[in-house]
């Protein structure tokens, strides 16, 4: 909300100059301050003039030429703007003046005819941003008079942002009356006193939803002249971002910003019947809003309506039909009070965000309409000439009064952790407006104008607020101690053990679309193709919950393979979600973290002398091995698989505990090409859960202090069998001095024949207690050796 | 006995300019070997008067061992010389990054959760988290914010098609849904903070995004009051942003807590002065924060004459481009990799 400081002094004595502490000020009362502008003079050497005569230039279809007059012989001047006729009060720049921006104006010819200055627009002139008109006086306004001296600056003008807990706060008033009680001033509210004229109005009102609109004033105001505003008033709604239209339109508009009670000013002439009904729209029904817009009107729609059909929306706005136009003489002043919800549905559901939808859907005053509209009819009766016709219509079936809310005084150390005497307190709420009875509890009556206060923590809040919070003292309260559980810290060294393996964590948005899933290669019957739909979707293109993240991982390597980054190993930890039902609460679906990362191209420790390595199934496997030994992953086993997505020679299952948790492997080369990559890409994706599981401590084993004996053994074997089956069974075989089974080289060749390959371990023996000697292991090598040859179809090629 | 003592002073200037091992170990011979004066007296002793013997005999044993310790310190630099002139031949460039070991980067996301998560561990909290999909309950209703609130709409919220329409599912806004599945299964006191990923339909400019990451910090205990939340978030504050911030609280309005409070911190750029950073007011607006509204509590039935609390929930990405002055938020989900090397 527009705030100009210079309006606010009508209400109260602002007692500082100083924009930044007012500022201050503001926010200290729980208003932001998103910014503030202070307005001076822009313009020299411009006088209020009057347009005589009005006629087309001969020689430009877009211009006109006027003869206007200051006070002297009356000069020619040629205009752009359309929105006035001869007779118009206009301020015009004379030769010689200033414009704001610094133009300097003198007399030019314009396609051939000499302009002697130039009638100005409010942004010429540095009031507004409004270029579409020029500025039409008040017509009461004397020619010849300095411009200058009609204009009430300088002024500051605050852009304050309103908490939708302050409907009260969204007016001059509101905001003056918080001022008043930060300085300790009294607030000043504009009253007149208000002649009606015989004989009574025959307008009638009749509420039919008083739920949506539990109060209507209906008031008549005659012999209205509609002509422009005066200045102070253009230039009021214009500090305020509205731009002048005519007087009543105006009057409806300052008295909305003066008081925050939205106004309505219908053509009373132009309402059928002289009758206002609201209800609801029926099906069917339409409206030509002022915007010119015809819209569809729903049965949840409040409306306002005469004999003849709907000519408003309630709260939000009017219709073309009982527009105020140039010719209108009567006018009906609507203030009435709907209930919010409903004002916000039709708001929204119009697509209509209104000065005033803004206000009702936050609560205005039930008790204000009475007096809006009776200002507005004093100043209708003051700045354009009409006369207040007698017979107000008030339909308020059912008076809301302020109401009372129980202060027990304990809860203001209890909640704010400062000790306020009663007296204190009741002083405080006082300044804003709240009576307090009683000793403990007080009993504090909370006027209408604020909705928002109905408990005691409401009060509490407002005791803080104008006590301010800076008195607030700082105390550092202690937990009963808490610290990351072990899942979280095995978490953190996954996270340090993936960028120390040279991947970097990357963050993908949980979004995928239908075509990434069918992409990855997943069949139709997987959970993973399964994804839930977002009902309002960021991008058409991605309207699913992730189900994997490696389609993320995917789309950001080719993100920064496009941009010729050399390090394409990204990993994230982030949730997936499966349309299954949640562990934790069967109403939503499973959401767990996954692991995954993918590696393309150069991985690992490249040299300049010497080569490097390229991701590829081993990467995976690698990778996986080392979260698995780092991490002490107990049960843990790689087994050869086909998992979907990967490539079927190159990728493996994952378990632990014998249970799948996920794939490691190459990708498979069509799902490469679908994400726009080529070469080998080591990918894997695997359940986090089991990854950062509780486990049992382990029991240290004492290292032996004696020599170990060391030999190699390499197999003759079935190309088919994997190197794991080997190693299991070695270790089965070895008996009690084994200290561990490595591979260390594997090949096929013409040498082995066709389906043979060659596979060589190292084997470890070391004694606890005494040096082994070649004779003791011989029995021991020779029994690997026979369960080897015999159970894996293998003979030994050569040993040590 | 002068000549030997001549020896002595002479010996260490000697040794010392002995450039090599090789002459060395020629003044070595000169003053202990076999022709040496120490060897020739030495063999000379049987001749001497027997109540002299004793006595030259310790003088020449410790004329030994000085010349012999001088000698082989000597011959230790001498050597590790050497050894030096050799290894001068097996120089490299040192300045060239001939191997490289390639290490990733942790996520600034991740690394402020972890850091903001870290400072409450140390004040006794625990880390709790959950699931992103939620039902409305969880991240409005309980959070005292009524069916008609403008933050329900699709404008604002992105809800799912999953399970029974009626538990309007939906991509959670807040981390603040895990005060509610946190109290609904845990009694007083509470105090945990919840770091996680939330989401809202605004579209992606500088400083907002979709997708954007949260923690939320809860204490309820008896007696938690605005005093505490204050003493809270100015250690947090120093403990994020140095030691010398000041913090100020606004009021400000959240359905879920009362009173509420916008929380500025004084800006660690310009001490207060007044810069770039903070927009000239010295003061940079981070987070909300206010003690827990009753209905919170007693949605999830808490007795609220006896316990109180407060809540505050910050965005990691805004404390990250606040400390680290990124320009747009996008460099958090782009993984442009010249990006994240800068996560150090």
């Amino acid at each position: 909300m527009k705030v100009s400081v210079r309006w606010l002094r009508d209400y109260v004595d602002v007692p500082t100059e100083d924009p930044d502490e007012l500022a201050e000020v503001f926010s200290s009362l729980g208003h932001e301050v998103e910014g503030y502008e202070v307005l001076d003079l822009q313009f020299s050497g411009v006088i209020v003039g009057r347009v005589e005569e009005v006629s087309p230039h001969p020689n430009a279809d877009k211009l006109r030429l006027c003869r206007v007059t200051t006070g002297g012989d009356p000069q020619d001047i040629v205009c752009g703007a359309w929105n006035f006729e001869a007779g118009a009060i206009v301020p015009v720049s004379v030769p010689g003046a200033v414009l704001a921006g610094g133009l300097e104006v003198g007399v030019r010819a314009l396609r051939g005819i000499e302009s002697h200055g130039m009638i100005c627009s409010a942004a010429e002139l540095g009031l507004g941003d409004d270029h579409s008109g020029i500025m039409v006086l008040d017509p009461e306004v004397e020619v010849g008079t300095k411009f200058a001296e009609l204009v009430p600056l300088p002024d500051v003008v605050f852009d304050l942002s309103i908490t939708p807990n302050r409907p009260d706060a969204m007016s001059m008033l509101g905001i003056a009356r918080d001022l008043g009680a930060y300085y300790r001033l009294p607030v000043r509210i504009p009253a007149g006193s208000l002649i009606e004229v015989e004989p009574e109005s025959r307008v009638k009102v009749t509420l039919e939803d008083p739920h949506g609109c539990p109060r209507y004033v209906g008031r008549e105001v005659k012999d209205v002249k509609v002509a422009a505003s005066p200045l102070w008033m253009q230039l009021r709604l214009r500090s305020a971002g509205i731009r002048p239209i005519n007087n009543i339109v105006d009057i409806t508009n300052y008295v909305l910003l003066e008081t925050g009670q939205p106004l309505h000013g219908f053509d009373l002439d132009h309402v059928a019947g002289e009758e206002i009904i609201v209800r609801r729209a029926e099906p069917g029904e339409t409206l030509r809003t002022l915007d010119g817009v015809d819209r569809e009107l729903s049965v949840w729609d409040l409306v306002i309506t005469d004999a003849s059909g709907v000519v408003a929306f309630a709260g939000v706005m009017g219709g073309e039909t009982s527009e105020v136009s140039d010719g209108t003489t009567r006018v009906l002043i609507e203030a009435a009070h709907f209930d919010p919800p409903s004002v916000m549905f039709t708001a929204k559901r119009h697509d209509l965000r209104t000065e005033a939808s803004s206000r009702f859907e936050r609560g205005v005053d039930p008790n204000l309409p009475g007096r809006a509209a009776e200002r507005a009819a004093a100043l209708m009766v003051e700045l354009a000439g009409g006369r207040a016709v007698a017979g107000v219509q008030d339909n308020y079936p059912e008076v809301i009064e302020p109401w009372p809310v129980e202060l027990d005084l304990k809860e203001i150390p209890r909640l704010l952790g400062i000790e306020l005497d009663r007296e204190v307190v009741i002083d405080l709420l006082s300044l804003i407006g709240f009576e307090s009875t009683g000793q403990n509890p007080l009993v504090v009556t909370v006027p209408t104008f604020r909705p928002d206060v109905r408990r005691p923590a409401d009060l509490v809040e407002e005791v803080a607020r104008i006590h301010g919070y800076d008195k607030i003292p700082e105390t550092l309260p202690v937990g009963p101690g808490g610290g990351l559980t072990e899942a979280q810290l095995t978490e953190r060294r996954l996270r340090g053990l993936m960028t120390g393996l040279g991947f970097s964590e990357a963050q993908n948005w949980s979004f995928v679309g239908t075509e990434d899933l069918e992409n990855l290669g997943l069949s139709a019957d997987d959970l993973r193709r399964r994804g839930i739909a977002v009902r309002n979707p960021l991008r058409d293109l991605e309207p699913l919950l992730r189900t994997t993240l490696l389609a993320g991982l995917l789309k950001s390597v080719r993100f920064n393979a496009s941009h010729g980054a050399d390090r394409l190993a990204l990993f994230e930890i982030g949730k997936v979600f499966l349309a299954e039902p949640s562990p934790i609460d069967a109403r939503i679906p499973n959401q767990p973290d996954r692991l995954a990362f993918v590696a393309v191209g150069e991985f690992g420790s490249p040299q300049v002398k010497g080569g490097h390595s390229i991701a590829d199934v081993y990467t995976a496997t690698a990778t996986w091995r080392a979260l698995v030994e780092t991490l002490g992953i107990p049960d843990a086993v790689l087994r050869q698989g086909s998992p979907a997505g990967f490539h079927p020679g190159r990728a493996a299952d994952v378990l632990v505990g014998g249970t799948i948790v996920g794939s490691v492997g190459e990708l498979h080369p069509a799902v490469v090409r679908s994400f726009g990559l080529e070469g080998r890409v080591a990918a894997g994706e695997l359940a986090l859960e089991p990854l950062v599981a509780s486990r049992s401590w382990w029991v240290f084993q004492e290292p032996s202090t004696y020599p170990p004996v060391v030999f190699d053994l390499a197999f003759d074997l079935d190309a088919t069998v994997p190197s794991r089956a080997l190693v299991e069974l070695v270790t089965e075989s070895a008996g009690e001095w084994l200290e561990s089974v490595r591979v260390f080289d594997e090949f096929t060749g013409p040498s082995l024949g066709e389906g043979r390959k060659s596979i060589a371990v190292q084997v470890w023996f070391r004694a606890p207690d005494h040096t082994l000697t070649n004779e003791e292991v011989a029995p021991h090598r020779d029994r690997i050796v026979n369960r080897v040859e015999d159970s894996l179809d293998a003979h030994l090629r050569g040993g040590t | 006995m002068d000549q030997l003592k001549t020896l002595l002073a002479t010996a260490p200037d000697r040794i010392q300019a002995a450039p090599n091992l090789e002459a060395l170990r020629e003044v070595e011979n000169q003053l202990l070997g076999r022709k040496s004066l120490v060897a020739e007296s030495r063999r000379s002793l049987a001749s001497l008067p027997s109540e002299e013997r004793p006595v030259v005999g310790a003088q020449l044993n410790e004329a030994h061992q000085r010349l012999t310790a001088l000698i082989e310190g000597r011959r230790a630099d001498l050597e590790r010389i050497a050894e030096d002139g050799l290894l001068l031949g097996d120089r490299v460039d040192v300045t060239l990054p001939a191997r490289e070991l390639r290490l990733g980067w942790h996520h600034l996301v991740t690394q402020t959760l972890d850091e903001v998560a870290d400072i409450f561990v140390s004040l006794g909290y625990g880390v709790v988290t959950g699931p992103e999909v939620d039902t409305a309950w969880h991240n409005f209703d309980a959070l005292n914010t009524p069916p008609t609130h403008p933050s329900r709409l699709e404008s604002d919220t992105m809800y799912v098609d999953y399970g029974n329409p009626d538990d309007e599912l939906l991509l959670r806004t807040q981390t603040s849904t895990m005060q509610v599945r946190y109290m609904e299964q845990h009694d007083p006191p509470v105090y945990i903070v919840a770091p996680g990923r939330c989401y809202r339909a605004d579209t992606l400019d500088a400083t907002h995004s979709p997708v954007f990451h949260q923690i939320e910090g809860l204490a309820v205990d008896e007696n938690i009051s605005m005093a505490d939340l204050k003493g809270t978030l100015a250690h947090f504050m120093r403990e994020f942003l140095g030691s010398e911030r000041k913090i100020r609280l606004l009021p400000h309005f959240f359905p879920f807590t009362e009173p509420s409070a916008e929380m500025h911190v004084s800006c660690f750029n310009c001490d207060g002065s007044g810069c770039r950073v903070c927009g000239k007011s010295g003061w940079i607006e981070l987070l909300g924060c206010g003690v827990v509204d009753p209905h919170v509590l007693e949605a999830v039935g808490y007795d609220t004459s006896k316990y109180s609390g407060f809540a505050f929930g910050v965005g990691a990405e805004r404390l990250a481009m606040v400390r680290h002055g990124i320009n747009h938020i996008k460099h958090f989900y782009e993984n442009d990799l010249r990006v994240l090397r800068q996560f150090t």
